[in-house]
């Protein structure tokens, strides 16, 4: 084989070619996002009955919605990361990926790639609905909700991936994913519960500075983190 | 494992030497406990709880550490000691923290009028609790030994390097309420107290070390069955 072939394509673009997959896969069937949505109205719903609207006019939205968010995002973390990894049990292509002449950081990173946006899209959706629901002023919050959010996303992305990775290794393991997952980014979901408190009061983000350094510090150590390790997990 | 053989004979002797000093100074450190100590002005003889809860949280934070050390160690070099460590603390680890767990409540509702706060040394020793607790599940849920001692390895890392985190947003996230209780201020302990403190922290640390030990031995025998019944063609053969 000449060498030019065996090299196959480099790191950035291998990242983008496995996460252009998967969300390929899911935008064709709607299969995790789907459930995260009707997952996270049921999060909404449970919430809506156990403080009512007058009890959140009361309180204020800016105490009890970050809350309720975060609660949806992270079970609905669980829930995509569960099935990015299960996707590849299915008819071996998890060993067609490793088979790829690729760095296997690169398969780490695509895999919390397609994550990460297939979470983006699930919070485009619920962002506005919980607005809509919990009466906040969601445009006026955005300018700092946003950076907010895409910051404990990443996060929960890559140790959604890894820990989901380490799942999958196991015949009945998934379920043992949520045990992992919430317990380990407990830091994470403080840190974004406070910073989204801080956005929906409109203090600006000078005001959790320091928050903001702990899940930007968490995610690029669970970042090199899962690139050292994701191959270990995955090797045979 | 080619050490020489006066190495050998100490190795061999350790547990023996390491159960009979924990067996003398066990009850050495009750007697102290129970005896030397002074009872604490306003807890009264409740307070002596601490000088078991406080030498079991160091342990657990010594099997933290030795998890870190196992797990890299195992990741680096392949070595199956390394993972004997590594799977060693992981238990010794959860044993510690649960001891932790049920000896701090028994404590707080008397000092501090409560069974529990989410104050962040008892919210993070619950979050390792259920690393750990998950870590040994994941362990026991692999379907080889090898895949195991991996997986395992990658959570080890994962948890540890966690627990500073957590601790610290945690700290911050308790900090901007008002506190009702203020948990582990530190009061100045009588002289009696302390030495007391001072001995059993020894007493644990040779327990903690003794316990180390036997269950590497352990871990150790269950590879050699494990590698027999491979080699013997045992279909039954699944990780410890």
């Amino acid at each position: 084989m000449p060498a030019d072939a065996s090299r196959g394509p480099g790191p950035l673009e291998a990242t983008w070619l496995v996460a252009a997959k998967d969300l390929r896969i899911e935008l064709r069937t709607f299969e995790s996002s789907a459930a995260m949505v009707l997952f996270s109205l049921s999060v909404f719903l449970v919430f809506g009955f156990a403080f009512d609207l007058a009890t959140v006019r009361e309180l204020g939205a800016a105490e009890l919605v970050p809350g309720v968010l975060w609660t949806a995002f992270a079970f609905s973390s669980v829930i995509g990361s569960t099935r990015a990894m299960g996707l590849e049990r299915q008819r071996e292509s998890l060993t067609a990926l490793l088979l790829a002449p690729v760095d296997r950081s690169a398969l780490f990173a695509g895999k919390a790639l397609g994550t990460l946006l297939t979470l983006t899209g699930l919070e485009a959706v619920l962002l506005p609905l919980s607005a809509v629901l919990f009466d906040y002023d969601l445009i006026g919050a955005a300018p700092a909700l946003l950076p907010v959010v895409a910051l404990h996303t990443i996060g929960l992305a890559e140790l959604g991936i890894l820990l989901g990775a380490v799942t999958t290794r196991l015949r009945r393991g998934e379920s043992l994913l949520s045990i992992l997952l919430l317990p380990a980014s407990v830091p994470l979901f403080l840190s974004a519960v406070r910073c989204t408190e801080a956005a929906m009061r409109g203090e600006g983000l000078a005001a959790v500075s320091s928050w903001l350094l702990v899940a930007a510090g968490f995610d690029v150590l669970y970042f090199f983190v899962s690139l050292l390790t994701f191959e270990l997990v995955l090797e045979d | 494992m080619a050490a020489g053989d006066p190495v050998r004979r100490i190795a061999r002797a350790l547990p023996g030497c390491l159960l009979a000093a924990t067996a003398l100074a066990m009850p050495g450190a009750l007697g102290l406990v129970f005896l030397y100590a002074p009872d604490e002005k306003v807890m009264g003889a409740v307070q002596r709880i601490f000088y078991f809860h406080v030498p079991a949280a160091m342990a657990t934070f010594a099997s933290v550490y030795v998890l870190l050390a196992g797990a890299a160690g195992y990741l680096w070099t392949r070595e199956e000691r390394w993972d004997r460590l590594a799977r060693a603390s992981t238990e010794l680890g959860l044993l510690f923290c649960t001891l932790v767990l049920v000896t701090g409540p028994i404590w707080a509702k008397p000092a501090w009028g409560v069974w529990w706060t989410w104050e962040a040394k008892l919210t993070t020793t619950l979050i390792l609790w259920l690393l750990l607790a998950a870590s040994v599940l994941v362990r026991s849920y692999a379907d080889s030994r090898e895949l195991a001692a991996r997986l395992g390895a990658v959570l080890g890392i994962v948890a540890a390097l966690d627990v500073p985190i957590i601790y610290k947003a945690v700290d911050w996230w308790r900090g901007q309420h008002p506190q009702i209780f203020r948990p582990g201020s530190p009061a100045p302990l009588a002289p009696e107290m302390k030495h007391t403190l001072l001995v059993c922290l020894l007493v644990f640390a040779l327990f903690y070390v003794l316990l180390l030990v036997l269950r590497i031995r352990l871990a150790a025998l269950e590879d050699r069955v494990a590698a027999l019944l491979e080699r013997a063609g045992d279909p039954e053969v699944t990780a410890p």
